[in-house]
C-alpha cells in the first residue's frame, strides 16, 4: 500500500508538470468535451508538446493528430482519456503499452451510472496497476496547473485561472466550472485546480499530500460529497497542518441524516453523520464551510495576508454606524478591540479634525478623503496593541473609493500584520473593490464575514497549528480478560447486552464501575445491600428488556432490607404485567449514589470515522436537549477535555451558583478508557454509560448504568 | 447467409456511414475507438445494418455492438 502511495505522488507530480500531453480520443467538433479538452490546453498556452490521438483526424487545429497513442514516436508524460466509458480501458492499455504512468480520465459513465459502470471502472484500476500507471477521475472536469512554466488546462472548464497559492481539489466537477467563475470575478488565483471525480484510484488523501508538498499551494480548499475514509482524511489533514501548516477548508455537502432516530441506545439517536464529521473535522484540525462564500472569504484571508498575533483589533471607518456594526461583530466573534498607545492618540489628533473618533473604532469622518484614511491606517500598524487592521467604508460624495483603495493596497505591502476591508455598498464601491481584489486585499461585504476570518486565522495559527496531539497510555487495562468476557456476551450471536455484562467488561478497561452484584433471590439482594451499604438501588437484569424504567423495573433509595424485599416484589410484579414474557435474569443491586451529577458518556461506530465517543449531560432529557458533543476514538486528553468544554453542561461541571466543581478529570479519564476498549473491540456498534455519577471535584465519579449493542454474528 | 458474406456487407455499411476507407477497417476494428463513431453515427450504423440486411434489430442491444465482429455474429441470429 505504501509504494502505492508512493507511486501515485509520483505520476501527481507529472500529472501537474508534464512536458508532453496527449489527448485520447479527441476530435473537431466544437463544444463537445474531447474537443474543448484540446482547446484549452492549447489556449492557456501550455509549456510542452500537445498530441492529439484521434481515431479519424490527420490533424487538430493545425497539429499532426495520431489515429492510437502507441502511434507516437516521442515520450508521453501525461496521457487525457475523452473517449466514451465503452471504449476508455482500451485506450488506457495502450498508454501501459506506451510506458504513459500519469492519466487523467475525464470520460462519464462508471460508477455514478451503477453495476455495469462499477465494472468499468474496475477494469481500468486493473490496467493502472498492471502498468505502474496512475489516473484521476473517471467522471471529472480535468486538473489545472497555473504554474507559467508549465500552463497546464487540461480540464473543459471556460477558463484558466489566475495563478495563485490556493489549492482546489473537488468531487464535483460541476461545482469547479462555478467555483473558477466565482474566482475569476474577484481576481481569486489558484495554484492547483483538481476535480478528482469518482477517485477511482487518486483520490483527495493522495491529493492533500501531494499539495502538503507543492511549494505553490499555501492554502487547500475541498469539496466533498462523500467521506469515503474518514480515518485516512483526518491522519491526512493533521499531516499535512503538522508538517506543512497548510490550513485545509473543506465543504463537506449532505447535512441531514436520516438514519439516527431508529437506533436503539441514547448514543445512537444523538448521533448524526454530520455531528460525527463536523467533531472528526474540528478533532483533525480542518475548518469546515457551508458554502462557496465562506470557504473563500476565509481562503483569501489565509492567502492574503500575514496571520494576527493576536485578536487585538483596530478599526478605521468614515461612518458611525458600520463602526459600530463592525465592533459588535468582533466582540461576538471574539475578536477584540485594540487599546491605542498615547502616541497613537496623539497622532490621530493631529491628523484628523476635531470632530473625529481618534479612539478604537477610529472615525475619519464622513467627508475623509485617502490623506486621513493613511495617516490612521499608519498610526494604527504602528501601535504595539493592534494585531491588524479593519478598514470601512462607506461611499459618500466626497469619497475618493479608488485613490484609497489603491492606497490600501500600497500600504499593506510588506506589513506584518493584517489588513482587511470592507467598502460598504455595491455599485459605486465596485471599482474600488476590484482594486483591493487585484492587489490581493481580503475585502468583505459584510462585516461579519471579515470579523470570522480573521478570527479562523487567528485561531488555525494560534491554536491548531501548533497543537501537538499525545495519546496518553492507559493504566490498568486488561485486554485479554475483556476479550474473554466479550467472547463470553457476543456468544449464540446476541447483540444486545445489558447492563452486568456491560460493566463487567467496562471495569476490565478501568472504567469507575458501581459496586453491586445480581442477585436471584430477594433474600440474597439483602445480603449484597448489607455488604455494599444501604443506600441501595435494585435493577431488573433482562435480555428482553433494553428501556428498565418503561417497565417499572428500577428502585432507588432503598434503605433498609425490608425495603429491598417489598421492592424486589414489586419489580417482579410490575415486569410481568409490562412484559409478561420476559426471561429475568435477577435483579442488580448497587450502592446508591447521591449528590452528584448525571452524565452520558457513548461510543458509537461510524462507517467512515470508526468509533466515536459521544459526552453529554445526562437525565431523561437528554434526547430533547441534545446538548451533546462527539471525538474520534483514540482521543488526546486535551481532545477529550475539548469534548466537555463544547457543551453548555460543561458550565454546570465546573460549578455554578452554588454547586460545588465536578471531578471533570475522571470524565475525561472515563472518555479516554472508552475510546480505548472501542479501538481493542471493533465489534462494539454502539454503547450508552447513562449515567455516569460524577461527583465533587477530586471524589471521581460513579457509572450507574450500562449496555451495548455488538455486530451481529451469523 | 453465409457470416463471410454477412462480414462484407458489414465492412460497407460501416464504410459508407462512418465515411472510413474500407481498407482500414479490419474484423476486429471497434466502431468507436478505431473508426471514431460518435454517438449519433452509433445510431446511423444500426439503421444502416436494418436496411441492408432487410432486418429489425432490438435497438437497445443493437447499440452495445462495438465492433466489425460484434455486428457480425449480432446479425447473423436475424438472418
Amino acid at each position: 500500500m505504501e509504494d502505492l502511495q508512493q507511486l501515485r505522488q509520483k505520476n501527481l507530480e507529472t500529472i501537474f508538470y508534464p512536458k508532453s500531453v496527449a489527448i485520447v480520443g479527441t476530435n473537431k467538433v466544437k463544444g463537445t468535451v474531447p474537443h474543448d479538452i484540446l482547446d484549452s490546453i492549447l489556449k492557456a498556452d501550455f509549456n510542452g508538446i500537445v498530441y492529439p490521438v484521434s481515431p479519424r483526424e490527420k490533424s487538430i487545429k493545425g497539429i499532426k493528430a495520431y489515429k492510437y497513442v502507441v502511434d507516437v514516436p516521442d515520450d508521453i508524460d501525461l496521457a487525457i482519456l475523452v473517449f466514451p466509458s465503452s471504449v476508455c480501458h482500451m485506450a488506457l492499455e495502450q498508454c501501459g503499452q506506451k510506458g504513459i504512468k500519469s492519466v487523467i480520465i475525464i470520460s462519464a459513465g462508471y460508477k455514478e451510472v451503477g453495476e455495469a459502470g462499477l465494472k468499468r471502472e474496475q477494469q481500468l484500476v486493473a490496467i493502472a496497476r498492471k502498468y505502474d500507471m496512475s489516473f484521476i477521475g473517471p467522471n471529472c472536469l480535468g486538473v489545472i496547473n497555473t504554474v507559467p512554466e508549465t500552463n497546464l488546462n487540461a480540464s473543459f472548464a471556460r477558463e484558466m485561472p489566475e495563478q495563485g497559492n490556493i489549492g482546489f481539489l473537488s468531487q464535483s466537477g460541476a461545482l469547479c466550472t462555478a467555483v473558477l467563475d466565482y474566482a475569476s470575478a474577484k481576481h481569486i488565483g489558484f495554484s492547483k485546480f483538481i476535480s478528482f471525480g469518482n477517485k477511482a484510484d487518486i483520490s483527495e488523501i493522495d491529493i492533500l499530500y501531494y499539495l502538503m508538498n507543492d511549494e505553490e499551494t499555501k492554502v487547500i480548499l475541498m469539496y466533498l460529497e462523500e467521506v469515503s475514509d474518514g480515518k485516512a482524511l483526518m491522519k491526512a489533514a493533521r499531516d499535512v497542518i503538522e508538517k506543512s501548516g497548510k490550513p485545509i477548508l473543506i465543504i463537506k455537502s449532505g447535512r441531514t441524516d436520516e438514519g439516527a432516530s431508529a437506533a436503539a441506545s441514547h448514543t445512537g439517536s444523538l448521533t448524526g453523520k454530520d455531528e460525527i464529521c463536523d467533531a472528526a473535522f474540528e478533532q483533525a484540525g480542518i475548518i469546515r464551510c457551508n458554502n462557496i462564500e465562506e470557504m473563500f472569504n476565509k481562503a483569501i484571508a489565509f492567502a492574503y495576508q500575514p496571520p494576527p498575533k493576536s485578536e487585538k483589533i483596530a478599526i478605521i471607518t468614515n461612518a458611525g454606524g458600520p463602526g459600530v456594526l463592525t465592533t459588535d461583530a468582533a466582540i461576538s466573534t471574539g475578536l477584540k478591540l485594540a487599546k491605542f498607545s498615547e502616541e497613537t492618540t496623539s497622532i490621530l489628533k493631529k491628523a484628523l479634525p476635531a470632530t473625529a473618533n481618534i479612539n478604537n473604532p477610529v472615525d475619519v469622518i464622513g467627508d475623509a478623503r485617502s490623506d486621513r484614511y493613511l495617516a490612521a491606517i499608519n498610526a494604527a500598524f504602528d501601535d504595539a496593541d493592534v494585531a491588524g487592521v479593519f478598514v470601512i467604508l462607506t461611499p459618500q460624495s466626497m469619497t475618493d473609493i479608488d485613490t484609497i483603495a489603491a492606497d490600501v493596497a500600497r500600504i499593506a505591502e510588506g506589513q506584518s500584520k493584517p489588513i482587511y476591508t470592507s467598502f460598504m455598498g455595491q455599485k459605486d464601491v465596485a471599482s474600488g473593490i476590484d482594486i483591493l481584489q487585484t492587489h490581493k486585499i481580503p475585502h468583505y461585504i459584510l462585516p461579519e464575514s471579515m470579523c470570522t476570518a480573521f478570527q479562523v486565522v487567528y485561531h488555525f495559527n494560534q491554536n491548531v497549528k501548533t497543537k501537538v496531539r499525545h495519546l496518553s497510555a492507559l493504566d490498568n487495562i486488561q485486554v485479554e480478560l475483556a476479550r474473554k468476557l466479550m467472547d463470553k456476551v457476543h456468544a449464540n450471536g446476541r447483540s444486545y447486552i445489558p447492563e452486568v455484562e456491560t460493566i463487567e467488561v467496562l471495569e476490565t478497561y478501568g472504567l469507575p464501575v458501581p459496586q453491586g452484584k445480581l442477585a436471584s433471590t430477594a433474600d440474597e439482594a439483602v445480603k449484597i445491600a448489607e455488604e455494599i451499604g444501604y443506600p441501595v438501588v435494585l435493577k431488573v437484569v433482562s435480555d428482553d428488556i433494553i428501556h428498565k424504567s418503561e417497565v417499572k423495573g428500577v428502585e432507588l433509595n432503598l434503605g433498609s432490607a425490608k425495603e429491598v424485599k417489598d421492592a424486589w416484589e414489586r419489580i417482579h410484579s410490575n415486569v410481568k404485567k409490562a412484559m409478561p414474557d420476559a426471561s429475568i435474569t435477577g435483579l442488580y443491586v448497587i450502592r446508591m449514589i447521591k449528590g452528584s451529577e448525571e452524565i452520558i458518556l457513548g461510543i458509537k461506530r461510524d462507517p467512515s470515522f470508526g468509533p466515536v465517543l459521544m459526552f453529554g449531560l445526562g437525565g431523561i432529557f437528554v434526547e430533547i436537549f441534545k446538548d451533546v458533543s462527539f471525538g474520534v476514538a483514540p482521543l488526546s486528553r486535551d481532545e477529550a477535555m475539548h469534548m466537555l468544554e463544547q457543551t453548555r453542561a460543561f458550565k454546570i461541571l465546573k460549578g455554578t451558583r452554588g454547586r460545588n466543581p465536578r471531578d471533570m478529570d475522571s470524565i475525561v479519564d472515563a472518555l479516554l478508557r472508552l475510546g480505548q476498549l472501542a479501538v481493542d473491540f471493533p465489534e462494539i456498534e454502539e454503547l450508552d454509560i447513562n449515567p455516569l455519577f460524577v461527583l465533587d471535584k477530586g471524589q471521581g465519579s460513579v457509572i450507574g448504568d450500562a449496555r451495548m449493542i455488538l455486530t451481529k454474528t451469523v | 447467409m453465409e457470416k463471410n458474406e454477412i462480414l462484407t456487407q458489414v465492412k460497407d455499411v460501416v464504410s459508407n456511414v462512418l465515411k472510413v476507407d474500407s481498407s482500414e477497417i479490419t474484423d476486429d476494428s471497434n466502431f468507436i475507438f478505431d473508426l471514431g463513431a460518435d454517438s449519433m453515427q452509433s445510431v446511423e450504423l444500426v439503421a444502416g445494418f436494418e436496411e441492408a440486411f432487410d432486418i429489425e434489430m432490438d435497438q437497445d442491444r443493437a447499440l452495445e455492438v462495438q465492433s466489425i465482429q460484434d455486428a457480425v455474429n449480432f446479425i447473423a441470429e436475424y438472418v
